[in-house]
């Protein structure tokens, strides 16, 4: 047995030193996350994204894998963002169509809802006391996370803070959004998809892609028209707000 | 993966280097990826319908998009003790915000649609 010890420990050091680990991890813990949404019956409280950060977050605390190490493998996921983001033009222009004669209700709800998520985010974390690091990470947080960082990056924040942020906010929108518009009583699966696109971006896109086509296609719009605008606007408009 | 679902790929890969460029030398407020999105909706525009490999392509990405998002949250654990401090205000501020902004963009939907009710 005694001899079987350090040959385990060889491998252990080639896989953690590879790609591998990193990305099994991610995969896997994905993996369980959607087998667990499945089983809950897509019920948006089992958000597989939430499921799969949480393994892997406290799989990485355990095994003492500094979070630089395991983004280093991880990034070839996260390099898929990008793609993803520009693959959003293909919806977008599948719905184009059909989106055409509501262009003015949806440029509307895209800027009232824009600027409702800065404002309300920054002045209750302000009102709260939060410190200025963490409030900046907030400008960007309903952009989807590609974008988000680009425009980060642009406003002096920090990257990686607004990308926990834009995540967060998309599992907390896929996971409320239901029993929100329940509340105000929106009915219509368009106005339902592009109110959760509007909110949390990527994860409200997929969320609301597991539960009808046609709110994932308005989703998807409201992501990538929030995407472009919050590109353009954020950077301009956060500098002044910021006195 | 089948081999058919590669020229779709490139294609989408192909918008993402030309955006990057584009960020790069001429429009650098601009993100990449908005960039090449914009770029991939014009072509499409002009070419009037989705290449079949690339449509296969981009609706397996918009599926699974969720996994893409996992190794940059996971970043959270890194600002733990940062966040951990500040935990009850961004909180209640992200949960706050997302509340508000699907209500006040589907109430705004809500009234406007029925000015513009010509589509029921």
């Amino acid at each position: 047995m005694t001899r079987d010890v350090p040959a385990i420990h060889e491998i252990w050091v080639y896989l953690a030193g590879s790609p591998l680990l990193a990305l099994i991890l991610t995969l896997g813990a994905y993996q369980c996350g959607v087998m667990l949404y499945e089983r809950a019956n897509r019920h948006p409280l089992a958000n597989p994204v939430a499921i799969a950060v949480l393994l892997v977050a406290a799989t990485i605390t355990i095994i003492d894998m500094p979070y630089a190490k395991y983004f280093e493998g991880a990034q070839f996921v996260h390099f898929l963002l990008g793609s993803a983001t520009v693959a959003l033009a293909v919806p977008i222009y599948k719905g184009l169509a059909v989106v055409r004669g509501r262009i003015v209700p949806l440029t509307a709800a895209l800027l009232a809802g824009g600027t409702t998520s800065i404002v309300s985010a920054v002045v209750i974390a302000r009102l709260l006391g939060a410190d200025d690091a963490i409030i900046g990470g907030l400008y960007a947080k309903s952009v989807t996370a590609p974008i988000a960082m680009g425009i980060a990056e642009r406003i002096h924040v920090s990257p990686t803070l607004t990308a926990v942020f834009a995540v967060t906010t998309g599992v907390l929108g896929a996971v409320l959004a239901r029993y929100v518009l329940d509340l105000v009583g929106s009915r219509a699966w368009w106005q339902r998809g592009f109110a959760l696109g509007v909110a949390s971006h990527g994860i409200g896109v997929s969320r609301a892609f597991s539960v009808n086509p046609e709110a994932g296609t308005y989703a998807s719009i409201a992501m990538g028209l929030h995407g472009v605008l919050g590109a353009v606007l954020i950077p301009l408009v956060v500098p002044h707000l910021r006195l | 993966m089948e081999l058919t679902l590669i020229p779709g790929f490139v294609q989408i890969l192909l918008f993402q280097g030309l955006g990057e460029l584009v960020s790069h030398f001429l429009l650098p407020l601009m993100p990449g990826p908005v960039i090449g999105l914009v770029l991939l909706l014009a072509w499409l525009t002009v070419r009037k319908s989705v290449p079949a490999t690339m449509d296969t392509v981009a609706s397996a990405l918009m599926q699974h998009l969720g996994l893409l998002f996992v190794p940059a949250a996971v970043g959270v654990v890194m600002y733990w003790p940062q966040l951990k401090a500040d935990a009850l205000a961004i909180a209640l501020a992200l949960l706050g915000s997302v509340v508000l902004t699907i209500a006040v963009s589907a109430l705004v939907l809500k009234l406007l649609a029925k000015e513009h009710s010509s589509d029921a």
